[in-house]
């Protein structure tokens, strides 16, 4: 279904099929699509589906710069992309990327901003205008003269909003905007959307974080395996398609997941789903719920694997990274560290394995001073997934990735190396790469890879492992939280760095929250949600799920204290 | 976030005020005078100067010099120890037990050191206290096509980027333990891994770069505006003159000798 029946599109999509250099199988197939001026248009898929493919083509990138094979009509702003070069679309479509940072090519704050429209040759002063405007609008003024490399993680996707804002492109393309960044960023980022659309713009967003959207949105588009398999108002898409895009493993809103699963299961009319908060409290107050058991299995209290009291790290006099940081980790625990960006998640992680030593206070690892441990001995005991695995790839194909772990361990007798190499693969399902290399796996598979080559050869007792539902669709992310889920069992202490509020609530039995360097919180993530200074603090916000409970409880309705997931609201009201 | 050793110093002294391409001029000065000295004496009170203008004039930390000093000092000390075993020797300067050392060897290992040395440590200073972006514009001032100039521009721009790549790689393989027994095959397989994925990830990185600038008008028309453009300063002057002074007073002194 398209809306090419609505007046004054910006683009349109004529049975546009592409194919990259040298792939026989093309990435997109037989796209019929239009957008309206002034829309909101989400297109969502699981990995792999062709989005960021189909948002290049919006700017010309493909097939202009990365080549390919491109057949059909994309018409954007009233220039045929096939014949227009990328630098003359650039002034009609305006592309977010993934990884702003590739987009940054000055190095002051405001001469970053700048840079587009000196291309354009303006004149100085209409140059000043749109940067005070742009750096006005994502709220970075005071921080123009900055260098960018001071920038945080979510001040440098702000400044690659405003980048492609100064441009005044009638078309805004946002890739996955806010991919890394903490909720309070990511809510601020796409209050900052819906004004653009109020101003005119049209907007294209990638994201996995739609309950914002799904009111605001004209147009839900749903890829899989390079082809739209619908497309339409988030309701009409949704109603009809809900179910597929649950299983292609698509990122919902919970309240909608709640939904499509009570429609499978009987209990609600297709016409009642809900897509907004709002409407789940009103759908699901009708609901009888019923008290559920807590699933979060006990660490073992006896067997402390991590001491630290009033930790402090700095990389340089003025700045402290950690200020007095103390906390404990027992095996068995499966505790995640949250936190803006920028508040010192990564460096304690660093200093969790010995990469770094604490300039003050005293840090015990598996009950020896840290001063004692050389991170490469202490590779034995902790295993840390970092958050881009390719850092950690050292051969050229899988299978000799993982035996390079188990010689590294001194484990030298071929057959056995083979064996294990091959259970530990069959176990992460990567049997069928096992002669590819490790940097051409899907971005899934090099995680998965990445904790692989920490465990393969066993003794680990704590896994560390940073972001890891980033890049990752529903589907892999279930996959990954079960194998770690599996490890706990085991007695392996696991601790993750996340952004992914859904997750904590879901799988996580203790949140230790950090803010400027300070550890603000460690207890349970209900908790913690309950909290309302240290959500603010530490620039949280609850999940969707979350705040319909909290919503349904302020209407007074009485929710049994221990869901915190899709599963047990569900299974709260079977 | 870790430090970055070879990138621009946000610190405001008179070394940042100098005009970028005044610097140039400065860096090129200091290294043809480096290759015009004679003796040794004259290339140390350069590389000291040099040492002395970064410490206190230009506030470089001393953390910073000293982060760098295998590059500036452990690279040329190899240079000047290969000249010192390869140049053939006539007087003796020294004698130890039954080994003499000549004078030839000595001075030439010298002479390629301070050079070497002189060389790094002055093409640092022009990286820790120039703003890349103005010797762009000083670049396209100078009637270079602004293409080429932003080509150098970006080429800088990825020093510190491949800086803060190697040290996540070096981070990574530390934890995963040596697969190895001998230490040397252990750090030439890292090393060969490190030029991989650094390779790989830049190439990546300069394709996405490449591809966001030109997303951004880049290249649209033969001609840009410059929201700041190239102005020359006079203590960009005066660091010239005074290093031309300083290097013609050493020409000099050994002519004199």
């Amino acid at each position: 279904m398209t809306i090419s029946s609505q007046a004054d599109p910006i683009v349109y999509f004529d049975q546009v099929t592409f194919a990259h250099y040298e792939q026989t199988t093309p990435t997109l197939k037989n796209i019929n699509l239009t957008l309206r001026r002034g829309s909101i248009t989400l297109l969502v898929g699981p990995s792999g589906s062709g989005k960021s493919t189909l948002c290049m083509l919006m700017t010309g990138i493909v097939p202009h710069l990365l080549g390919g094979n491109l057949s059909g009509k994309v018409v954007v702003d009233h220039h045929d992309v096939a014949s227009t070069p990328v630098k003359d679309l650039a002034v009609s479509a305006g592309l977010l990327f993934q990884d702003p940072e590739w987009m940054i090519a000055a190095l002051r704050v405001e001469d970053e901003v700048a840079f587009g429209p000196e291309n354009l040759c303006l004149p100085r002063e209409e140059i000043l205008k749109r940067v005070d405007h742009a750096l006005n609008f994502v709220g970075l003024n005071h921080l123009r003269r900055n260098p960018v490399w001071a920038l945080s993680g979510g001040q440098v996707q702000k400044l690659g909003f405003a980048s492609v804002l100064a441009m005044e492109t009638p078309l805004i393309i946002l890739d996955e905007p806010t991919a890394n960044l903490d909720p309070a960023t990511t809510y601020a980022i796409h209050q900052l959307i819906l004004h653009l659309r109020d101003e005119g713009k049209t907007i294209v967003l990638v994201t996995k974080d739609l309950d914002e959207f799904m009111a605001e949105a004209d147009q839900l588009v749903f890829l899989q395996n390079g082809e739209i398999v619908a497309s339409g108002s988030p309701r009409q898409v949704i109603s009809q398609y809900g179910k597929t895009m649950f299983e292609a493993g698509v990122w919902l809103p919970e309240p909608t997941e709640i939904g499509l699963i009570l429609m499978e299961k009987g209990k609600l009319q297709s016409s009642q789903l809900p897509l907004t908060i709002p409407e789940a409290v009103e759908v699901y107050s009708q609901l009888q719920f019923k008290e559920i058991e807590p699933v979060n299995l006990p660490a073992n209290y006896a067997e402390k694997l991590i001491s630290a009291k009033d930790v402090e790290f700095a990389y340089n006099p003025k700045t402290k990274a950690l200020k007095g940081v103390s906390f404990e980790v027992y095996a068995g625990e499966l505790l995640a560290i949250i936190g803006q960006n920028g508040a010192g998640k990564s460096t304690l992680s660093k200093l969790l394995v010995s990469l770094l030593k604490p300039t003050k206070g005293e840090l015990t690892l598996f009950g020896k001073s840290t001063l004692q441990w050389h991170a490469s001995d202490l590779a034995n005991s902790v295993a840390l997934v970092f958050q881009n695995p390719e850092h950690q790839f050292l051969c050229d194909t899988v299978f000799e990735e993982l035996s390079y772990s188990l010689l590294a361990k001194g484990i030298t007798d071929e057959q056995e190396v083979k064996q294990r190499v091959e259970e530990m693969l069959s176990q992460m399902e990567l049997l069928d790469f096992a002669q590819k290399h490790p940097f051409g796996l899907s971005e899934g598979a090099k995680r998965r890879l990445g904790v692989a080559t920490m465990l393969v050869g066993g003794g680990v007792r704590l896994l560390i492992v940073d972001e890891p539902t980033y890049g990752q669709d529903r589907r892999m992310t279930e996959k990954l939280m079960s194998m770690i889920r599996r490890f706990q069992q085991e007695g392996i202490g696991v601790i993750m760095i996340t952004h992914d509020m859904r997750l904590v609530e879901a799988h996580i039995d203790r949140a230790i929250v950090m803010a400027d360097g300070q550890k603000i919180f460690d207890g349970s993530p209900k908790q913690l949600f309950q909290s309302t200074e240290i959500i603010q603090k530490a620039w949280l916000r609850p999940t969707a799920l979350r705040r319909l409970l909290n919503a349904m409880e302020e209407k007074g309705y009485l929710i049994p204290q221990n869901i915190s997931s899709v599963e047990q609201f569900i299974e709260a009201v079977l | 976030m870790s430090e970055q050793f070879l990138a621009y110093i946000d610190n405001d002294s008179v070394i940042h005020r100098c005009d970028a391409l005044s610097k140039l001029l400065w860096v090129a000065i200091v290294v043809v005078a480096t290759f015009l000295f004679q003796t040794s004496l004259s290339r140390a009170v350069m590389f000291i100067t040099l040492l002395f203008v970064a410490i206190f004039v230009a506030r470089i930390p001393l953390r910073t010099i000293f982060r760098v000093s295998p590059l500036i000092f452990g690279v040329a000390f190899l240079l000047g120890l290969f000249h010192f075993f390869v140049t053939k020797g006539f007087t003796p300067l020294i004698t130890i037990g039954q080994i003499t050392i000549m004078k030839e060897p000595v001075e030439d290992g010298l002479a390629f050191f301070f050079r070497l040395a002189i060389m790094v440590m002055a093409s640092f200073m022009l990286i820790w206290t120039t703003d890349i972006q103005e010797l762009m514009t000083g670049l396209v001032h100078l009637h270079m096509p602004y293409r080429y100039a932003f080509a150098i521009f970006m080429a800088l721009r990825f020093i510190p980027m491949i800086q803060q790549e190697v040290e996540a790689v070096k981070a990574a393989h530390t934890i995963r333990g040596r697969a190895v027994k001998s230490q040397f095959r252990h750090r030439f397989r890292l090393w060969q891994r490190y030029m991989f994925t650094v390779i790989v990830n830049g190439l990546r990185k300069a394709e996405g770069t490449a591809m966001a600038i030109e997303s951004r008008a880049f290249g649209a028309y033969p001609k840009r505006t410059y929201v700041k453009p190239f102005h020359w300063t006079v203590s960009g002057f005066s660091l010239v003159g005074i290093f031309t002074a300083l290097a013609v007073f050493l020409l000099v002194m050994e002519h004199w000798k």
